[in-house]
């Protein structure tokens, strides 16, 4: 017994009408003659049968004018004697039209598609109102994400206000290393935006503060040494020496109430600094220019914890990340230029702060000891400025000997502060 | 066929029958899996014409080489193939002859030299004469075979290929199944020349009509041009004059050309049927007559086990597994290979350079021959071969007839059987001609062998805009080739990248356009002496900088170098970038530059619609849109053919002028 199946003719046939058939049930069909009438997409054809035998029709065949899938069952061909018993029913088999093979490809492009969108485009958060915001280059919107920084509130540089890298870098106070401004092919000088903002806060030191820089130089022996067991302690975080002295002012700042001050907003007025409020700036070198992050209450803090933020802070401001609020709120300025030799130097104050202490090197040198002995001890030059219009130089004198006093024997006041 | 039996052995006139009945009873069969829908794309039976192919590839042994058209099941079987390769390839399996990539159309078995047969109309007939042009070069004794239709002997492939096959005498077989049909057109009415085979004459080779229904007929002339092309005595046309009787496809209509009564007469003429008459009594005695008879009786039970068995083996085959579906568009990638050390204190010119590569290779592999016009004694119209003629003589530096479809055509075929083909077609416009050929044929060989076929096809010449040259000696089109899967495009800008390109692309396995700016063919520059390759897909940061990212081939390397100082000046650092290949393309490279830069420009010489231009662009925005600061811009010629007088030719292609303004402008972007 052989079935008798719509065939695919042409292509993309997916489904065909069957018209008549061309022989009756139970005629002898032989190969190659014409057996039913077929319309597929293009035109009404003959099927000859590709079997031979008794032609039968189960009662629930297709009939003609039907719509019948590719590979759906029309009859049978039996042998003779052969009778068509348990295939009385012609439900259409599935159309084998497609193949798991197939499907499987089609599952597997679709899957790469998929896993090239990554997420669907609904998920995918865009901002609300899209069109009022300004338009941002690809990198500057990376970047921004990276330096937190909001973009959407930023004039941009480029075509038509595009926010271009620079104008984030810029917003983030790290500067538009390496790249060229627009107008350097005129000729015309050029300033980095983060340097007009450092040379707008140092000329406005000059305008409104009265410098006077103090200096004097001590025995850093004990400072050197106390670096030193700190060290063998805990390798993996040293102090620096700006840290400790940081952690001296707050002590020093309990019986110089004079200096323990800022200028208020308008700079009229001095507004004392409570000792919960002690944050102090460290100055920082970085490519693109000094920046100033701020340790904050470093009255409330342990070495330890002054010199793990006072480290993060640095890093931060050395690779560009250092948020616009970490610069904020300093009462106190520490400047070191020790690392370049340097001994002593006239820092300029960093308003609405009224004093910045600077850190020279620390060199070893003979010095006359009390009993007249020579002996090699460490040395530091020690460079306060402060504002004559805040404070007279008696105070200030005084507060920069306490300072030195302290540093000459630090473990005092450190060791306490750290357990 | 009445005499010509009697000289033949039982055993040879049982193989005959057998072969037919194998190819019969498997369409057969096919034809009624089409029917149910197991085979999903075009089924083409040879029905009626299994004489032809059984009567020629009885004389062939497994390294002759057959090159088949669509019609190619009878001589895939003919030449040795089992039904169950055949059935499980249709059928879409894993275990089919092409392993599911090719159906009935694209049949390989390149192991007993069933070479291919192809969806497209005429390209068997040059592909066999590549088969021909390996037997000459290996010396191997082969003989190749093109079986194709009545339509395709009037497709320009026949001109090309009979030409080519008689001046180089190449062992060459061209058979024509004249079926009367092309499709529904017929015969009488598309050619000028009722005989096909009374054209050998017009190329100078033997040419036959034979009754394409007698295998005996068409097995006894076959024999003898088997002969003379095995003694070197050249090709030989034999037409043969049949009748499919089926439709030209499954499931296509028949009688909208042709009447019902015309099929019935030539299936009375069946040539199965026919061989069994032919050992009738009349011809035989009595015995004999018997004895053949029940010797074919026994054949027909057997192969319908065969293709009874054949059939299970196909359906229950596996399905090919989907992640498999990319594999084999190319070679395995070559060993390691070292970047030239340098710098050479040595200076020579691109030209010499190229010359330089071909030459050491030619000397260390005998399968590499040179084709083109004036290649041969004349060295080359761009000296690409000069003095090549005298060390490795003509066979190897092959002038030519003017018919570059021709002979990238047989290129295909020469790398399909065993030798690597250089095409040396002076202009990339030239080309154009065998486009067909070099798309679909030899860049898509490999893959649809399932990796069985080795492509290693060199196809160089020359690109360029400049001196006037005008539109037919100008066009670059490189764009155009990077489309296709299965190329490799080369497009050297130095001396030195060009030696180390070529020299692995002669190396190399797979098909490679080697495209050389005219423009810069004199211009010197150190060049490594000895042995070096440089590797496909790897690019060279020409100039390194920090403010754009400028990525350029060929001639526009030259010419954005040239401004870079310029700008340098004014503060603009430019970073440039040579891909060296335009397939594969380095895109870590340009990435890795626009990370650095954030802004993009790319100088190409050709239209940059649709081009590589566009598709550096694609890539970035695809894979560093992050990184990008500003749009990304293209500076590329016109769209435009390439106009003649200087005036325009000038405006054709970017200039100094243009990339400085380029540059400057996406700076401030
Ligand atoms: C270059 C090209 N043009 C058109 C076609 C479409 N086509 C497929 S088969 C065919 C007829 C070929 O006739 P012939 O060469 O006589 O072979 P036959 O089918 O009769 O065996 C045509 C036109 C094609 N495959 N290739």
């Amino acid at each position: 017994m052989q079935k008798i199946t719509i065939p695919r003719l042409g292509w993309s046939m997916e489904e065909g009408k069957f018209i008549s058939w061309l022989k009756k049930p139970g005629d002898l069909v032989s190969v190659g003659e014409p057996l039913f009438e077929l319309e597929g997409e293009k035109s009404l054809q003959e099927i000859e049968s590709v079997e031979a035998g008794i032609l039968y029709i189960p009662a629930d065949a297709p009939l003609p004018g039907e719509i019948v899938p590719v590979g759906g069952l029309l009859g049978y061909l039996l042998e003779p004697g052969e009778s068509p018993h348990s295939h009385s029913q012609s439900t259409p088999e599935p159309a084998a039209r497609s193949f798991t093979g197939h499907d499987e490809l089609a599952a597997a492009v679709v899957k790469a598609n998929e896993t090239s969108l990554g997420k669907s485009p609904t998920e995918i958060d865009r901002p609300e109102n899209l069109a009022h915001l300004p338009v941002a280059s690809p990198r500057a919107r990376h970047l921004a994400k990276q330096f937190q920084v909001d973009w959407s509130s930023l004039q941009g540089t480029g075509r038509d206000g595009r926010i271009r890298e620079s104008d984030v870098q810029e917003a983030s106070g790290r500067g538009a290393a390496g790249r060229p401004s627009n107008n350097a092919k005129q000729g015309l000088g050029t300033i980095s935006p983060r340097r007009k903002a450092i040379a707008d806060r140092l000329r406005a030191s000059r305008d409104l503060t009265i410098p006077v820089t103090l200096t004097t130089t001590i025995d850093a022996t004990e400072l050197v040494h106390l670096r030193q067991r700190l060290k063998h302690s805990n390798p993996r975080l040293v102090p620096a020496y700006t840290d400790i002295v940081a952690c001296l002012i707050p002590w020093i700042y309990k019986s110089h109430p004079h200096m323990a001050v800022v200028w208020d907003t308008q700079h009229k007025g001095l507004i004392p600094v409570p000792h919960d409020q002690i944050h102090i700036g460290i100055a920082v070198d970085t490519p693109d220019g000094l920046l100033v992050p701020v340790v904050q209450q470093v009255g409330l803090k342990s070495l330890q914890t002054v010199t793990q933020e006072s480290r993060k802070l640095i890093e931060q401001a050395r690779t560009g990340r250092l948020p616009k609020t970490a610069m904020q709120g300093g009462v106190f300025t520490i400047t070191n230029l020790g690392s370049y030799g340097i001994e002593a130097f006239t820092p300029i104050i960093n308003l609405p702060e009224i004093a910045i202490l600077g850190l020279g090197a620390i060199r070893r040198e003979p010095v006359v000891m009390p009993d007249g002995q020579i002996m090699a001890r460490d040395r530091i030059t020690l460079s306060l400025s402060f504002d004559h219009a805040a404070v007279d130089g008696a105070p200030a004198a005084s507060f920069l000997r306490d300072i030195a006093a302290a540093m000459a024997d630090p473990a005092a006041y450190i060791l306490n502060s750290v357990h | 066929m009445a005499n010509s039996t009697q000289n033949l052995t039982n055993e040879r006139l049982g193989s005959l029958y057998r072969t037919m009945q194998v190819i019969r009873q498997t369409e057969e069969e096919l034809a009624r899996c089409h029917q149910r829908g197991l085979i999903h794309g075009a089924c083409h039976t040879y029905v009626g014409e299994e004489a032809i192919a059984t009567g020629v590839c009885s004389h062939l042994n497994h390294n002759d080489v057959v090159f088949s058209t669509h019609r190619g099941h009878g001589h895939a079987l003919a030449k040795g193939m089992p039904p169950k390769d055949l059935m499980a390839e249709l059928f879409g399996r894993s275990t089919g002859c092409s392993q599911g990539r090719g159906g009935s159309m694209h049949l390989f078995s390149p192991e007993i030299g069933m070479m291919g047969t192809s969806g497209i109309v005429g390209p068997c007939i040059l592909q066999a004469c590549g088969g021909g042009y390996s037997s000459k070069i290996l010396n191997n004794g082969t003989v190749a075979v093109a079986f194709f239709g009545d339509g395709a002997a009037n497709n320009g492939a026949f001109h090309e290929g009979l030409n080519m096959a008689s001046i180089w005498k190449l062992p060459v077989l061209f058979i024509c199944e004249n079926n009367q049909y092309a499709t529904e057109v017929p015969f009488s009415y598309a050619s000028g020349n009722p005989s096909v085979g009374n054209r050998g004459s017009a190329y100078g080779i033997p040419g036959f009509e034979l009754n394409g229904n007698d295998v005996l007929e068409i097995y006894r002339v076959a024999g003898d041009a088997v002969a003379r092309a095995r003694a070197g005595q050249g090709p030989t046309l034999i037409e043969c004059k049949t009748y499919r009787t089926r439709a030209h496809a499954e499931g296509m209509g028949d009688f909208t050309y042709r009447t019902r009564e015309e099929v019935e007469a030539w299936k009375l003429n069946c040539p199965i049927a026919g061989l069994r008459k032919s050992v009738g009594v009349g011809n035989y005695d009595l015995a004999r007559s018997a004895e053949l008879v029940e010797r074919f009786d026994q054949i027909d039970a057997e192969v319908a086990e065969l293709v009874k068995e054949a059939r299970d083996y196909a359906e229950s085959s596996p399905v090919p597994v989907a992640e498999t579906a990319t594999n084999h568009v190319y070679g395995p990638q070559l060993g390691p290979v070292q970047d030239p050390v340098g710098p050479s204190s040595r200076t020579i010119s691109f030209s010499q350079a190229t010359l330089e590569a071909l030459s050491e290779e030619m000397a260390i592999n005998p399968t590499i021959f040179v084709m083109g016009e004036g290649i041969g004694k004349r060295g080359g119209n761009f000296v690409t071969t000069k003095g090549l003629y005298d060390l490795y003589g003509p066979e190897r530096l092959c002038d030519t007839p003017i018919c570059e479809r021709g002979f990238v055509g047989l290129a295909c075929g020469a790398a399909m059987t065993g030798t690597r083909p250089v095409i040396d077609f002076m202009f990339a416009d030239f080309v154009l001609d065998g486009f067909g050929e070099i798309v679909n044929q030899i860049a898509k060989m490999r893959y649809m062998s399932s990796g069985r076929l080795k492509m290693p096809v060199l196809l160089r010449g020359c690109i360029g805009i400049g001196h006037s040259a005008a539109t037919h000696h100008s066009g670059s089109y490189y764009g155009m080739y990077g489309q296709v899967p299965g190329l490799r495009v080369v497009v050297p800008s130095s001396a030195e990248d060009a030696k180390g390109l070529l020299k692995h692309a002669l190396r190399c396995d797979d098909p490679v356009l080697f495209l050389e700016h005219r423009e810069i063919l004199q211009a010197k520059g150190p060049v490594i002496e000895g042995d070096f390759e440089i590797p496909f897909g790897k690019g060279r940061i020409v100039r390194q900088g920090r403010h754009v990212t400028v990525v350029a081939l060929a001639r526009m390397v030259h010419l954005v170098s040239s401004v870079s100082d310029e700008l340098e000046r004014e503060g603009i650092s430019v970073e440039l970038i040579d891909p060296r290949t335009v397939s594969p393309l380095d895109t870590d490279l340009i990435l890795e530059s626009v990370h650095k830069t954030g802004r993009l420009l790319i100088v190409d010489e050709p239209p940059g619609q649709y081009g590589f231009s566009a598709e550096i662009a694609a890539r970035v925005v695809d894979e560093g849109f992050n990184d990008l600061d500003a749009p990304i811009k293209r500076l590329t010629g016109a769209f435009c053919p390439t106009p003649y007088s200087p005036s325009l030719e000038n405006v054709m292609v970017p200039n100094a002028d243009q990339v400085l303004a380029a540059i400057r402008e996406l700076m401030s972007e």
